[in-house]
C-alpha cells in the first residue's frame, strides 16, 4: 500500500507540500537561532528527495514553496514576504536556483534510470518470450520427428509384409485363372506343370518369409519389452557355430565358409539357440552383401576377463564408419537406406537389432570393424564364459520365472 | 519388361505373363531397366517404384526421354505421392500392391490398346468418335449415346482431353495444366468443380462410369464400349 500511494499522480504533490510544510514547522521554533544556510539545506533535501521520488514537476513546486518559506518564515523581515538586506536577495535566489537545479537534475537522473530499468525489462520479457518460442518449436519439432519415425518404421513394416503378399497373391491368381480356364472369357491361359510347380513354390517361400519376419518382429517386441528369457547351459562354442552353419547352409552354397577357431576353446554358459541364432543372421548378411565365390570367416577365441569372441567376416562392400552403429537401430537397412550397391534382396532391417539384443542379454557386446586388408566387413560379439554360481544377468532372469 | 527389385515377384509376373503368351524379361533395378530395354524394346514396362539404385521414379524420367513405351507402375498403399510424381513424370497407369493377375492383365491389355489405336491428330481429325462419345470439333457438338449435350467451353476443352487420353490415368496436375495452364497446378477445386459439373451432363447414373475418380491421383477416362 505505502508504494501504491507512492505511485500516485498528486502523491509527488503532496508530498512537497508535505515536506516543505514538515521542515518549515520543525525549524520556525529555532528561527531566532538556526542560521539561513541551515534552512536553505533543508529545504534544498526536501527537493531532493520530491525529485527523486516523484520527478521534476513536484520538485518545482517544492522549489517554489521552499523559497517561500523561507522567505516567509526565516528571513528577516519575518512573516513578510518582503526582503530586506541585498545578501538576503543573493541567499533566496541561491537558493531557488539551486533548487531548481537540484529538482530538474535528480528528477532528470531517476527518469533515465527508471527508462534503463524498463527497458531492461523490457528486453528480459522478449528474451523470455523468445525462449518459450523456441522451446514450443522444439518440442513441436520433436514430436514431428519421433511422428516421421514411427511413419517409417510402419512404412518399412508395410513394405516387408506387402512384398511376400504381393508374390503370393499373383501366384495364386495365376493358378485360379489356369483352374477355371475354360469359363475364362478373356485370353487362353497356358500354364505348364513347370510353371504351376514354380508358382507354389513362390507360395510356399513367401509363406515362410511371411511367417519369419512376423517372429522376428515378435522376438524385437519382445528385446525391447526386456522381455527376452535366456535358457542358461553350458555349451561348446564349436557346436554352436556348427547349429548355426547346418542352418544356413542353403544361404552360403555359392560362398566359401571357413572356420578360424581357437583348438582350446571354453565351454560357455549361454543360451545356445539364442547365440547360434546370432550366428546365423551374421551368416545370412555376410552372403546377402558379398558377392558370390567370395569367402566367409567365423572366427571364435577366448578373449580378455573371462570372454569369448566371436565373428563373421566377408569379403563384400563393407559397411561405412558412420553407419557402423545405426544397422543395429531396427529397420535401419544398409542397401535401401544407405546405397550400398548389391542386386540381392535386402533384409528386414530385424536381424541385426535383434542379435544387439540377444548378445546384450547375455552382457556382452556387438560391433562392427573392417575386414582383413580394410576389405569387407566383420561382425564381431563377445560372451561372457559365465559361471555356475550364475552371476550371469540372464540366470537371474531365469531366477525370477 | 518386368522391372523389380524382387526376384520372387519377377518370377510370379513372368510366368503369369508368359502363360498368357506375352513374352517377358525381367530386371532387377532401373538401370538394368534401361539396359534391357534398349537393346530388346519391349511393348510395355511394368516397374516397381522403390528400388535401389535407379528407382522408379528416375527409371520413368530416364524412359519417358527415350521412348513413349506404356508404362505401368506397381505401388503399395502409402507411395501415394511418388506414385503421383510418376503419372507426372508419365507414367501410364498404376496398380497397386498386392494385387491379383487379372488385373494386371486388364490394365496390360488396356495400355497396349492405348498404344496401338490409330493416333488422334488435332490438325486433320474434325470428328472424334470414341466408344459412346461422337464430338465435332469444329461446330463444338457433342453426343453421348446419340444424346446431345450443351458444354461450357472449359467443360467442352476438359473432355476432349480425356478423350484424347482414353484409358489412361490422369493426374490432378496434368489436368489442371492441360486445361488452365501451368499456374493452375495446385487448383484442385477448379477441376473438381467442372468434373463435377461435366459429370452431370454426361454421366447416364449417380456413379460416374466415364469419368472414374481414382482418389487421391486423378481420374480415368473410360470412354465405354
Amino acid at each position: 500500500m505505502p508504494l501504491r500511494v507512492l505511485n500516485l499522480r498528486w502523491a509527488g504533490y503532496v508530498g512537497a507540500v508535505g515536506g516543505t510544510a514538515f521542515i518549515t514547522a520543525v525549524l520556525a521554533p529555532f528561527q531566532d537561532r538556526v542560521n539561513s544556510t541551515t534552512v536553505a539545506l533543508a529545504f534544498l533535501l526536501v527537493v531532493l528527495f520530491v525529485a527523486l521520488f516523484w520527478g521534476s514537476r513536484p520538485a518545482l513546486l517544492a522549489s517554489v514553496l521552499g523559497m517561500f518559506c523561507f522567505n516567509f518564515f526565516f528571513l528577516p523581515p519575518l512573516y513578510t514576504l518582503t526582503v530586506s538586506h541585498g545578501e538576503n536577495w543573493v541567499a533566496l535566489i541561491v537558493f531557488f536556483t539551486t533548487a531548481l537545479a537540484v529538482g530538474q537534475l535528480s528528477a532528470h537522473a531517476k527518469q533515465r534510470a527508471e527508462e534503463a530499468e524498463s527497458r531492461k525489462r523490457e528486453v528480459e520479457s522478449l528474451y523470455a518470450q523468445l525462449q518459450a518460442a523456441f522451446d514450443r518449436e522444439s518440442e513441436a519439432e520433436a514430436i514431428k520427428r519421433s511422428e516421421r519415425l514411427k511413419s517409417a518404421l510402419l512404412d518399412a513394416v508395410t513394405h516387408d509384409l506387402r512384398t511376400p503378399l504381393t508374390a503370393i497373391k499373383a501366384s495364386i491368381t495365376t493358378l485360379i485363372d489356369e483352374a477355371r480356364e475354360q469359363t475364362a472369357e478373356s485370353q487362353p491361359v497356358e500354364l505348364d506343370a513347370e510353371s504351376r510347380f514354380d508358382m507354389l513354390e513362390v507360395i510356399d517361400q513367401e509363406s515362410d518369409r511371411l511367417n519369419r519376419f512376423i517372429t522376428d518382429l515378435i522376438d524385437l517386441a519382445r528385446i525391447e519389452a526386456g522381455e527376452l528369457r535366456l535358457r542358461l547351459r553350458w555349451g561348446a562354442v564349436d557346436e554352436i557355430i556348427s547349429t548355426a552353419l547346418s542352418r544356413a547352409k542353403s544361404l552360403t552354397t555359392n560362398h566359401h565358409v571357413k572356420i578360424a577357431a581357437e583348438k582350446e576353446l571354453p565351454v560357455v554358459r549361454v543360451d545356445a539357440n539364442a547365440v547360434s541364432e546370432v550366428v546365423y543372421t551374421l551368416i545370412d548378411n555376410a552372403a546377402k552383401y558379398s558377392p558370390p565365390g567370395s569367402s566367409i570367416i567365423i572366427y571364435a577365441r577366448r578373449g580378455p576377463d573371462g570372454m569369448v569372441t566371436m565373428a563373421v567376416e566377408d569379403e563384400g562392400t563393407g559397411i561405412d564408419r558412420d553407419m557402423r552403429e545405426r544397422v543395429f537401430d531396427k529397420f535401419f537397412r544398409a542397401t535401401r537406406d544407405g546405397d550400398v550397391a548389391t542386386h540381392q534382396p535386402s533384409g528386414t532391417g530385424m536381424g541385426l537389432a535383434i542379435a544387439k539384443g540377444i548378445v546384450e542379454a547375455h552382457e556382452g557386446k556387438i560391433w562392427i570393424e573392417s575386414g582383413r586388408n580394410g576389405k569387407g566387413a566383420r561382425v564381431v560379439f563377445t560372451l561372457p564364459i559365465g559361471d555356475d554360481d550364475g552371476a550371469n544377468h540372464g540366470q537371474e532372469l531365469l531366477n525370477h520365472e | 519388361m518386368v522391372v523389380d527389385d524382387e526376384p520372387q515377384l519377377i518370377r510370379v509376373l513372368r510366368t503369369g505373363l508368359k502363360s498368357r503368351g506375352y513374352d517377358v524379361r525381367g530386371a532387377s533395378d532401373g538401370e538394368i531397366g534401361l539396359e534391357t530395354f534398349s537393346e530388346w524394346h519391349p511393348d510395355l514396362v511394368i516397374t516397381d517404384l522403390a528400388m535401389p539404385n535407379v528407382d522408379g521414379l528416375e527409371f520413368c524420367r530416364r524412359l519417358r526421354a527415350i521412348s513413349q513405351v506404356p508404362i505401368i507402375v506397381l505401388s503399395a498403399k502409402g507411395e501415394e505421392k511418388t506414385k503421383v510424381e510418376a503419372l507426372d513424370i508419365g507414367a501410364d497407369d498404376f496398380v497397386t500392391k498386392p494385387f491379383g493377375i487379372d488385373e494386371l492383365l486388364a490394365r496390360v491389355r488396356a495400355s497396349l490398346r492405348r498404344a496401338n489405336a490409330p493416333p488422334i491428330s488435332d490438325e486433320t481429325q474434325v470428328i472424334l468418335d470414341v466408344g459412346d462419345f461422337h464430338v465435332n470439333l469444329e461446330s463444338r457438338e457433342v453426343k453421348v449415346r446419340g444424346r446431345e449435350v450443351h458444354l461450357t467451353p472449359k467443360e467442352f476443352d476438359l473432355l476432349i482431353y480425356f478423350i484424347k487420353h482414353s484409358e489412361k490415368v490422369l493426374t490432378h496436375r496434368t489436368l489442371l495444366a492441360a486445361i488452365w495452364g501451368s499456374n493452375y497446378v495446385e487448383q484442385n477445386e477448379y477441376l473438381r468443380v467442372f468434373v463435377g459439373n461435366l459429370r452431370k451432363k454426361i454421366e447416364p447414373d449417380a456413379t460416374p462410369r466415364y469419368i472414374v475418380t481414382e482418389p487421391w491421383i486423378g481420374y480415368r477416362f473410360d470412354p465405354g464400349s
